[in-house]
């Protein structure tokens, strides 16, 4: 295992120093589209961490992520409050109700738990779209940025706030690394491939599927936050299913369950998107096949892909990532690379 | 022909007087429309409109050239206000053209009034953009929700329809239609007898509504519903035989000439009102509806083409007004008028929205067709400012 976490670990290194050269050469399109990158990488960790790890495959991911944005908003322009303290507040208020969403949602498993964190993610999304309040389907402007004029730092320099968002999502993928090399990951993990072990062995499973999924709801809130301030106006989309789909997208191009997967996903779905869009109306079309392609070619995401390349550059039997434990079941693809 | 060689007499004359310091600019324009996702019918009515009025009034830019950079707005804000920041700070785009969703343009919009750069809106609605939210940096051509339906209140009171019942989408161009329809309508003796708002998205079946509203008995329906939801909402309203006792009135784009033909005869008898109906008999229009079915195989040039077709001519004045100078280029925009398509329109100093004729016509179902006749014209429907101070 030691070796395969290391071979991640210098990808991410490589994603970094990708998307560092990237920001010393871009310019003022580039600098957006990093800064959606950053977000969606965050988001994209936050999915990971539930779907990839727990097993808990949410489609209404981007309801918590839109949640959290929503409530920057709502704390920063109708109620006046400083940018520093919404951040916390509104990840927290995400991470509150995500735990009660997932005390709800933990009940059930497999395609039920995908149709009910979908049902859910919708009565958010609609709420928001009739909330006159809050700008109905218009949406909401006028969010400004964290100021960080104290320590120099000007985030309204579009250059600068890109910086800040991948600083901000490098150090969330240390502390993510963190805790799942704590025991809490290792359980984790044990819920992923064979919760029915893990409550053999005395685990509260539940318990524990609850918390992961406030957890992961509090980081897509955080991560709702940084888009809110990005650009700086949100609309009830960011809740769509749509949305949802999309960061799901991400994580299983990348790699379920490698949490850098997730990042490389969102770099390439992010980029692809908007490349491909100057190039075709239909570039909807070839991202798909593009998916397709990926997913049909049995490993796991595009991090898989690379192991492979790799462990086949070593000279290595490609067996040797293989955990020991047999795969869960319908989970094959995403034990290919742990 | 005598009329070019004229004009690039005017031109030549023009550039002499200023001691040809006014050399030949090159105008960079950034089209901002959706080429996919929910959109993409009326991106590509509007962009094929854009560039059909680029050709019919190109030669009015004398030396002065236009070059169109496009990008895919979808549906989506945050994505369109990275390719507007692309476009202004990047590309240096002279003018932004375009923009179908209000919520696209909310995204826009603060970006747009602090960057300098005029957007010239292409369809975008909301009554706000060019009232509590205008910005001396964008122009609407196209239309507000408001001025399409305040006519209509005051008209249909007048026909001696005095309860009506109201239904549109839940979401805000819904309720603004709705409300303008409504602040007319009472104001000349009419009642609201009922309302239903079903949702915006996966509403496939209006029986309930329907037979909610035909409890109440009233005069007339008044309603607004756009695209795939007015195919369905019309056909359906045709199907339960409602039509036959409680005529249907409504915003015109509930009958509109990019899909009327669709709606075929269960558009039967309803009357609408928009601020460009195909049947308008003008020069003007003509030279547009045969430049446009030749150019696109023959389809009708939508409200959504016209409104496309007036921001190139809207653009191509303002440059020919200003003699290749940008800085006054931007100032020039507020203050262009002419008869197009539409009939005569003008920009709204005070709120930078059009100033335009809104027609009331009616659906005819003759020899397997719908035909469209325009029954009555309010003429210069103006928005109060609402809230706008530039």
């Amino acid at each position: 295992m030691a070796h395969v976490l290391q071979f991640r670990h210098a990808l991410a290194l490589v994603a970094l120093a990708a998307l560092l050269i990237f920001w010393t050469q871009a310019g003022y399109f580039g600098m957006e589209i990093l800064a959606e990158i950053a977000v969606f990488a965050i988001l994209a960790m936050s999915l990971d961490l539930a779907a990839g790890y727990a097993g808990l495959v949410s489609l209404g991911h981007a309801a918590l992520f839109g949640f959290g944005a929503y409530m920057f908003a709502l704390f920063t322009v109708l109620w006046g409050w400083p940018a520093s303290l919404a951040v916390v507040l509104a990840t927290l208020a995400t991470g509150a109700i995500a735990l009660i969403v997932g005390a709800v949602v933990t009940r059930v498993q497999g395609v039920f738990f995908i149709v009910i964190t979908l049902a859910i993610g919708e009565m958010g999304y609609e709420f928001f779209f009739k909330n006159r309040a809050l700008g109905g389907d218009d949406g909401l402007s006028g969010i400004s940025r964290l100021d960080l004029s104290a320590i120099g730092v000007d985030l309204n320099d579009p250059g600068i706030f890109a910086l800040f968002l991948i600083v901000v999502a490098a150090i969330t993928y240390l502390l993510l690394v963190r805790l799942l090399a704590s025991p809490y990951g290792a359980v984790l993990t044990g819920l992923h491939d064979n919760p029915g072990r893990m409550r053999a062995l005395g685990l509260p499973v539940r318990t524990y599927q609850t918390s992961i999924f406030a957890f992961s709801g509090a980081l897509a809130g955080f991560a709702g936050t940084l888009s809110a301030q990005h650009t700086q106006f949100i609309t009830p989309n960011l809740l769509h299913w749509t949305t949802s789909g999309e960061v799901l997208v991400m994580v299983i191009l990348g790699g379920l369950g490698t949490l850098v997967g997730p990042v490389i996903g969102a770099v390439v779905l992010t980029l692809l998107r908007h490349e491909l869009s100057n190039v075709t109306d239909y570039w909807g079309f070839w991202l798909g096949f593009f998916l397709i392609l990926i997913v049909l070619g049995g490993k796991n995401g595009i991090v898989g892909w690379l192991a492979a390349g790799w462990n086949a550059l070593r000279g290595a039997r490609p067996d040797d990532d293989q955990a020991a434990d047999e795969p869960a079941e319908g989970e094959e693809a995403s034990d290919a690379a742990r | 022909m005598k009329r070019r060689t004229a004009l690039a007499l005017a031109t030549a004359v023009g550039v002499a007087l200023t001691g040809g310091l006014a050399a030949a600019e090159e105008y960079k324009v950034g089209v901002l429309l959706p080429f996919s996702g929910v959109y993409a019918g009326l991106g590509a009515h509007i962009e094929n409109g854009f560039k059909l009025g680029l050709e019919h009034f190109g030669a009015d830019l004398g030396d002065n050239t236009i070059t169109t950079i496009r990008a895919d707005t979808e549906a989506n804000p945050g994505s369109t206000l990275a390719k507007s920041k692309k476009m202004v700070l990047q590309d240096k785009a002279d003018v932004l053209v375009g923009i179908v969703s209000s919520a696209v343009l909310g995204g826009m919009r603060d970006f747009i009034h602090n960057s300098g750069t005029p957007l010239v809106v292409a369809n975008a609605g909301n009554n706000d953009m060019t009232g509590v939210k205008c910005s001396p940096n964008i122009i609407r051509v196209s239309f507000s929700n408001a001025q399409i339906n305040r006519p209509m209140g005051t008209w249909l009171a007048k026909q001696g329809k005095k309860k009506v019942y109201l239904m549109a989408p839940d979401y805000a161009a819904g309720h603004q239609m709705m409300e303008a329809f409504r602040k007319t309508f009472t104001e000349a003796g009419g009642e609201i007898i009922g309302e239903a708002y079903p949702p915006l998205q996966g509403t496939k079946d209006y029986g309930p509504y329907l037979t909610a509203a035909k409890a109440t008995n009233p005069d007339a329906i008044y309603v607004f519903f756009a695209g795939g939801a007015a195919i369905t909402f019309v056909k359906q309203y045709h199907g339960f035989g409602i039509g036959k006792d409680i005529p249907l009135y409504g915003a015109g784009f509930l009958t509109s000439a990019a899909y009327v033909h669709v709606q075929g005869e269960a558009a039967d008898g309803t009357v609408a009102s928009l601020h460009y109906v195909p049947a308008i008999d003008t020069p003007e229009n003509k030279r547009f509806q045969e430049g446009y079915q030749a150019a696109y195989e023959g389809k009708l040039g939508s409200e959504f083409a016209v409104q496309g077709y007036d921001a190139a001519r809207l653009i191509i004045e303002a440059i020919k007004a200003s003699g290749g100078d940008k800085a006054a280029f931007k100032a020039a925009l507020s203050k262009v008028s002419f008869s197009g398509p539409r009939g005569p329109l003008r920009i709204d100093p005070a709120t930078n929205n059009v100033v335009q004729n809104i027609y009331v016509f009616k659906n005819e179902f003759k020899d397997g067709k719908i035909v469209q006749t325009v029954l009555d014209t309010a003429t210069d429907v103006q928005d109060a400012p609402n809230g706008c101070a530039m």
